[in-house]
């Protein structure tokens, strides 16, 4: 392993006639990580994961498995193993011989193949399902037998394409947790692709956050989530206000008028390429935002204050939304937790003041 | 049956007018099967009636069966017609299956001017077929050598020509059946295969064709039937002295109805009806129920 | 080799092919192509053909003698289309809505016949309307119901019989899978918005089951048009369709070159309608 990555890919491309799927992308993925590519359906992860496996080859680029250029290899010569969205077991065979088929095709010992197909088995819960037919198994025990199938050739990086998407969603909360103790016992490199960011968040050391064929971001879960580098991350990763607004000094301190308000606001951070004058988008969280009866809000220095009018009152349990209208183009949605019983602190048609910290807005490009 | 009582004037009459529709399609469904198997029973019967009518039941007997199984003309052409079924039945299921992969999996140019080729034959009806084969054989003298083969002690001479014929029309239809299976089949099944070290050969002999058998299978009943059901291609391609059952019992019909005829007949109905369960042991081994496959 | 054939998927496909190219080409182009050539040459005096060009053969297919038997076989066909079609809709609505399990096995009895020689079925009716030892006619003159045999035999109406019969599973099996794959659901959607049977019918089951009554209408018309056995058999030598004339050139009448004519017409006819389907199809399919 020469540099360290247990894949790279290098300046890839990958057009299908007319349509560019993949659009010179850039992916280091270190050896041992829970990698996930999260995106819309067609933002061309999956694309991306078939050019590692081999079933797509890059119209140009290179894919780098353990350092080495793969170039137009087959499938069948690459070191890594998929578990399918729809698991692709095959059904006319058996769990074992599932299980044992790519070890028969790498020609391993009769005995060997036994004992690990074995060993697997219990690994995913499986044990004594050796001859039952894939027809005969529930969902959830398919997508283990697929699992199975691919660990058990101990493949240097395993492929994971929308591996849960099929399952109900109880079972999909349970199968995540077990993916990602089965990865750690493993070992192994998993590059897993999605479009739940949830599940995303949850699973993975790092996540690519694709659209169009780039990608739009690389980082951590809370990297990604608290830190998005621009509007389509900001949006497609959980919930965002964009407040419109004008760049009115590039600072530091800089700050922004917001359309309909006198007073200009505080950011700390800018997307690249932002200038003054430029119409903009301040994006803050929901559960960022405090809010307070009007001109009761505490001031603070770096705190950000709007005032508004409650539109709307939505109880949801765990918390209640508060839909905010500041004027006749913008509002926001602020989440306040129900730490009270009887929730209610504000009333639809009252008058309110909203505050954020500076350091929690992000201002993006229109 | 009576879980919602009838309450008002207008239910009541819903109700009534619902079970009058129901009873009337069930007695049409039992007609339109009553004509479509009467004639058939019919035939079977008189094939044991002990008289030279088949109008008029004069007792039973086996009679006519055993005046079929001595006629030696007519054992030559039962031979006959399941030695053509069963080489053309080979022949066109191996190139039907290799041209429904060629045509399912692949998109290239001229693909369209192949599926008409392939799809023609189906279209153009026995008679046209049959003449145009005739006109070819004998413009270009080729096919009328006869196969000699001696089956349990029976010498058969089989014009290449029949052959040759039953395999043009079979391809069709044995593309057509495995096309369906194919296109039916998750492409995914065998990227996995490849994901799991199988190359290319290997990817097809684990994977590709164990899926795809059930439709080869079919395709090959499929073309096994028409093969024996086919009379206009083999009365006109086989030249004189040849004849398969159906052309035998053409012939024996255009001389006049006896119950002997109802008896091969019958013989004839029996295999179709072997072939049916040859066809429905192997849908249950393919796993699903394409009852209605063949089209 | 290998590595161009991983490259060029195309010439594998065609390699695929080629056997079937091969076989197709041979066999049935070249027949085709010398069909539609003979149809231009002069009559042999025993069969055969004379290679002098002339369009006579098609002056005498439209002859008022043969023309009137092409005419009267469209006739024939498209009455056995329409008769097959109102017989085998109900027959096929009738099975769409029975349960799952007996509906299988109203389909698999509807395959017997259908895979059951055609010779046999036509020979069934054969022995069931003969004119004076048929078995109707023998049990209607013993019951004393009629005193003179029934023309049920040697005329049109046989013919028409013996191929609705003939041909009946071909047209319900295509509107059984039309209406099969039809959601019932529908129907209450529509008795929901105040349809009653009728109107659910016409605005809402019939529309979707066309492409199967299409489908069913192509296979039985092909096949009846170019009918040669049931004219054969139960028009007694009086009643003919177009494909016993074209076979008595070759029989009887050793005129190759005319019987190639009339090959050429008829399959033009079918191709007509056969372009006609595939496009209204697509059409279907685009909506």
């Amino acid at each position: 392993m020469i540099d360290g990555f247990a894949v790279e890919l290098r300046q890839v491309v990958k057009k299908f006639g007319q349509v560019t799927a993949v659009d010179k992308v850039d992916l280091q993925i270190r050896d041992g990580e829970f990698f996930s590519m999260l995106g819309p359906s067609g933002c061309g992860k999956t694309t991306s994961l078939r050019m590692i496996a081999g079933f797509e080859m890059p119209t140009s680029g290179q894919v780098f498995i353990g350092g080495e250029p793969q170039g137009y290899l087959p499938p069948y010569q690459r070191p890594v193993n998929t578990v399918f969205q729809h698991y692709a077991l095959f059904p006319h065979m058996s769990v074992y011989q599932n299980i044992a088929f790519g070890m028969e095709m790498q020609k391993v010992d009769k005995n060997e193949i036994q004992q690990r197909v074995g060993e697997t088995l219990e690994m995913v819960h499986l044990s004594g399902m050796d001859n039952r037919r894939p027809k005969q198994l529930s969902g959830g025990q398919q997508q283990r037998v697929a699992l199975a199938r691919a660990l058990v050739n101990r493949p240097k990086v395993l492929l994971l394409d929308e591996p849960l998407g099929a399952l109900d969603l109880k079972l999909r909360k349970a199968m995540q947790v077990e993916l990602k103790i089965l990865q750690d016992q493993v070992g192994i490199t998993f590059i897993y692709v999605t479009h739940d960011q949830e599940e995303a968040l949850a699973m993975s050391d790092r996540i690519a956050v694709m659209n169009q064929g780039k990608v739009h971001q690389l980082g951590t879960p809370e990297e990604i989530y608290e830190a998005p580098a621009n509007r389509f991350v900001a949006d497609f990763i959980g919930e965002s206000n964009f407040v419109p607004g004008v760049m009115q000094k590039m600072g530091p301190p800089a700050e922004i008028s917001v359309t309909g308000t006198e007073q200009p606001i505080a950011v700390e951070w800018l997307e690249d390429g932002i200038n003054a004058g430029d119409a903009v988008v301040v994006s803050v969280r929901p559960e960022k935002i405090r809010i307070h009866p009007m001109g009761q809000a505490p001031t603070y220095p770096a705190m950000c204050r709007l005032s508004g009018q409650v539109e709307k009152v939505i109880y949801l349990g765990t918390d209640t939304r508060y839909l905010v209208r500041l004027n006749e183009e913008s509002a926001v949605v602020v989440r306040l937790q129900n730490i009270i019983s009887g929730g209610g602190h504000f009333n639809e048609g009252e008058k309110v003041d909203i505050r954020w910290d500076s350091a929690h807005a992000r201002v993006f490009k229109e | 049956m009576s879980a919602i009582i009838p309450e008002t004037r207008a239910s009541r009459m819903a109700h009534l007018k619902q079970r009058i529709s129901n009873i009337s399609l069930n007695f049409y469904g039992i007609l339109g099967y009553l004509f479509l198997y009467t004639p058939i029973v019919i035939v079977v019967i008189f094939s044991f009636n002990d008289s030279r009518s088949t109008a008029q039941w004069a007792g039973f007997t086996t009679h006519w069966y055993v005046d079929m199984i001595t006629d030696s003309q007519i054992i030559i052409s039962l031979w006959n017609s399941l030695f053509v079924a069963i080489v053309s039945t080979i022949i066109s299921t191996i190139i039907g299956t290799l041209a429904a992969m060629g045509m399912e999996r692949y998109r290239f140019r001229g693909q369209l001017g192949m599926d008409a080729l392939l799809y023609l034959p189906v279209i153009i009806p026995d008679i046209a077929m049959a003449i145009m084969l005739l006109l070819f054989f004998n413009l270009s003298g080729i096919g009328f050598e006869v196969w000699n083969v001696n089956i349990f002690g029976i010498n058969l001479a089989v014009p290449y020509s029949v052959i040759i014929g039953h395999v043009a029309f079979n391809i069709a239809f044995v593309a057509i059946v495995v096309r369906a299976r194919l296109s039916q089949m998750d492409r995914t099944l065998e990227e996995a295969a490849q994901d799991l070290y199988a190359n290319t050969w290997e990817t097809f002999r684990k994977v590709t064709l164990p899926m795809m058998m059930p439709g080869i299978l079919g395709g090959a009943l499929l073309a096994f039937t028409l093969s024996l059901d086919d009379f206009a291609i083999t009365f006109f391609t086989s030249g004189a002295g040849f004849n398969t059952l159906p052309v035998r019992v053409f012939g024996m019909i255009k001389k006049g109805v006896t119950p002997k005829i109802n008896a091969i007949s019958t013989l004839m109905l029996a295999m179709s009806l072997i072939l049916i369960s040859f066809s429905l042991i192997s849908r249950k081994r393919g796993g699903e129920d394409q009852s209605i496959e063949m089209f | 080799m290998r590595e161009k054939l991983q490259r060029f998927p195309a010439l594998r496909a065609w390699l695929l092919l080629l056997p079937a190219t091969f076989w197709l080409i041979v066999f049935f182009m070249a027949p085709l192509v010398i069909v539609l050539v003979y149809s231009f040459l002069e009559r042999g005096t025993y069969g055969g053909v004379v290679w002098n060009f002339t369009f006579e053969n098609f002056q005498r297919v439209f002859d008022m003698l043969y023309f009137s038997t092409f005419l009267r076989s469209i006739y024939i066909a498209l009455l056995t289309t329409i008769i097959t079609l109102l017989i085998g809709y109900p027959l096929a609505y009738f099975i769409a809505t029975r349960p799952p399990e007996r509906r299988y096995t109203l389909v698999l009895a509807l395959m017997i016949p259908f895979w059951t020689n055609f010779l046999i079925r036509t020979y069934a009716w054969l022995t069931l309307l003969r004119t004076n030892t048929g078995l109707i006619n023998t049990m209607l003159m013993s019951w004393g119901i009629i005193h003179e045999p029934l023309p049920l035999f040697g005329n049109d109406f046989a013919i028409v019989l013996g191929l609705v019969y003939g041909w009946l599973p071909d047209m319900v099996l295509p509107i059984y899978a039309a209406l099969d794959r039809l959601d019932f659901g529908l129907t209450e959607a529509a008795g929901d918005l105040y349809a009653s049977g009728f109107p659910t019918f016409r605005r809402v089951i019939w529309p979707l089951s066309i492409p199967g009554v299409v489908a069913g209408a192509m296979l039985v018309f092909i096949p009846s048009l170019g009918a040669f056995v049931a004219p054969a058999i139960l028009g007694g030598g009086k009643s003919l369709m177009i494909g016993n004339i074209i076979s008595n050139q070759f029989l009887a009448a050793h005129d190759w070159p005319f019987g190639a004519a009339l090959s050429t017409l008829m399959m033009t006819f079918m191709l007509a309608g056969t372009l006609i389907y595939f496009r209204a199809a697509k059409r279907g399919d685009a909506q």
